[in-house]
């Protein structure tokens, strides 16, 4: 008994290790491959942000107030949301090599590689924290508040997780789930409030805000990070909700089409 | 330790559905929705019972098509079963000619990957590291990626990560056919040296030496079913008996042919 419980933490303790592993190895073969190397994970919601900037701000005028930060932290959530869900459509087959030999948890390839671009989240959030508060003119301050994006961020994870479980299952028995969602999350991307007013967006589609749990972890991010004012909690466990429900889903098609993966893709 | 079971297998089946007309498309599969899509169910393991000690060597045979692969995959827990249940303690590794090794990563990485998925730690791996990389005569490029490896090159790493590695069960498909002679040599002395003693190692091999050798039971497949799981000896009698029959039967057919 008692040297059962420690094998297995010994073996739980390797688990977080490889995953870890993982996550490093993936960061590393995203952006340090690439010639202008880690350069590009910095550059890449900057040029996002000048893009949209450029067209709103400079041509259609609109009035949202710190409209560069308003643009970056809506662009490098929904960055994230993206490159964890349609990012990893195909994570069973290029990831292949690691179950296909070994009795190895599915789990862990899916963790570590939403774990490495949370690294690449990371490094975006502190590079807005320094944009906000020191180049932005008018800013509400740091404060405690601001770790509310800490649970906010957890809710992302899970339902980015839970997402790329579903789609990543369905696409070893229809692969056009590539394009169907390519669909669906431009579709997500414009009904979310990323590039104009929350309040336009909640007036013009109200309850939506509810429906779309990105828009709703985007609202909540501005809210904390910029307004300085508390979560909306009721849209809070909303999307926590849904972000554990997809997850329940995400498990159980994993489970059912997933376990399949080594002999139909 | 020695006594206890490594997999456990009860009742375990698995057939695969081939169909001519792949419904690999949510389109597809909505505009043939009536349509029968032609299936053919191939049954390759039919309702198989049995279980592998630790450390034991256990042997497969049988002739081609008669469902050792498929049988070593679900074993190892790759496949999921049809129906049954199997029991796997520990960490699994199929080997055959590549083992799971990414040709976008280094060999570097692909060491510490595989020996992390192997159940090793980093500390673990840091110290075989060099034994590795010496065992597989790759000491030039350990910083090259794999796919710019030759084949050979890549069938040495993978067979020494297995080697220098290797998980708690082993599932070795005719793996003594990786490099020259020499580095044949070299993997049958660690095979012999560490893995007979302490690890639990299940080998497919169409050598009869090799099974007689090494394994202390040995299990005789043919048509998907487990005719005989037992003695190594009886064993390979069954496996060439089996093999002279098919032979007897096919004999006439080529003469005629080659008559004709």
């Amino acid at each position: 008994m008692g040297v059962n419980t420690v094998r297995e933490r010994v073996s739980s303790s390797n688990k977080l290790e490889r995953i870890w592993l993982l996550a490093k190895i993936e960061y590393k073969l995203r952006y340090y491959e690439n010639r202008l190397g880690l350069l590009w994970a910095l550059i890449k919601p900057i040029t996002d942000v000048l893009i949209f900037y450029v067209v709103f701000k400079t041509i259609l005028k609109t009035d949202i107030p710190a409209f560069a930060s308003y643009l970056f932290i809506g662009l490098i959530l929904w960055n994230f949301f993206l490159e964890s869900t349609s990012g990893t459509i195909q994570i069973l087959y290029t990831k292949k090599y690691l179950y296909e030999y070994s009795n190895m948890n599915k789990m862990e390839i899916y963790i570590s590689t939403l774990l490495s671009s949370s690294i690449g989240l990371f490094f975006n959030m502190i590079m807005f924290i320094f944009f906000y508060n020191f180049i932005e003119s008018s800013t509400a301050g740091l404060g405690v508040h601001n770790l509310w994006i800490i649970p906010l961020f957890i809710n992302l994870f899970i339902l980015s997780l839970a997402l790329s479980l579903i789609l990543s299952s369905i696409y070893i028995f229809a692969k056009d789930i590539t394009q169907i969602w390519q669909v669906f999350s431009i579709a997500l991307f414009y009904l979310s409030p990323i590039f104009y007013r929350s309040e336009l967006f909640q007036t013009a589609l109200p309850a939506f805000d509810y429906l779309n749990p990105i828009a709703g972890i985007i609202i909540n991010a501005r809210r904390v990070m910029m307004q300085g004012v508390q979560l909306d909690f009721s849209l809070f466990l909303f999307d926590f909700g849904y972000a554990l429900l997809f997850l329940l889903g995400g498990l159980l098609l994993l489970n059912k089409l997933g376990s399949k993966a080594a002999e139909k893709l | 330790m020695k006594n206890s079971i490594a997999i456990k297998a009860q009742n375990i089946s698995k057939s695969f559905h081939i169909s001519q007309d792949s419904h690999n498309t949510v389109k597809h599969r909505l505009f043939n929705i009536f349509k029968p899509s032609g299936k053919k169910i191939v049954p390759a393991v039919k309702n198989m019972s049995l279980e592998i000690m630790q450390g034991e060597c256990i042997g497969l045979l049988g002739r081609n098509g008669c469902g050792k692969s498929t049988l070593v995959k679900l074993l190892a827990g790759v496949y999921p079963t049809d129906s049954g249940h199997i029991t796997i303690n520990g960490s699994t590794m199929l080997m055959n000619l590549g083992v799971g090794m990414s040709h976008e990563l280094t060999a570097r990485e692909n060491i510490y990957v595989s020996g992390s998925v192997l159940g090793l730690k980093i500390k673990e791996i840091d110290t075989i590291f060099d034994q590795i990389v010496e065992f597989a005569e790759l000491e030039g490029f350990v910083d090259t990626k794999i796919k710019f490896y030759s084949s050979g090159m890549a069938a040495r790493l993978g067979f020494s990560i297995a080697v220098n590695a290797g998980a708690d069960i082993m599932f070795l498909d005719e793996i003594f056919a990786v490099g020259d002679a020499k580095f044949q040599e070299k993997a049958i002395r660690v095979f012999e040296s560490s893995w007979i003693n302490g690890k639990t190692v299940i080998l497919v091999s169409h050598s009869m030496d090799v099974i007689q050798q090494y394994c202390t039971r040995a299990a005789f497949l043919k048509d998907g079913e487990l005719k005989f799981f037992g003695d190594t000896q009886e064993a390979i009698n069954l496996y060439l008996k089996d093999n002279e029959i098919a032979s007897e039967t096919t004999a006439p057919a080529l003469q005629e042919a080659q008559a004709v």
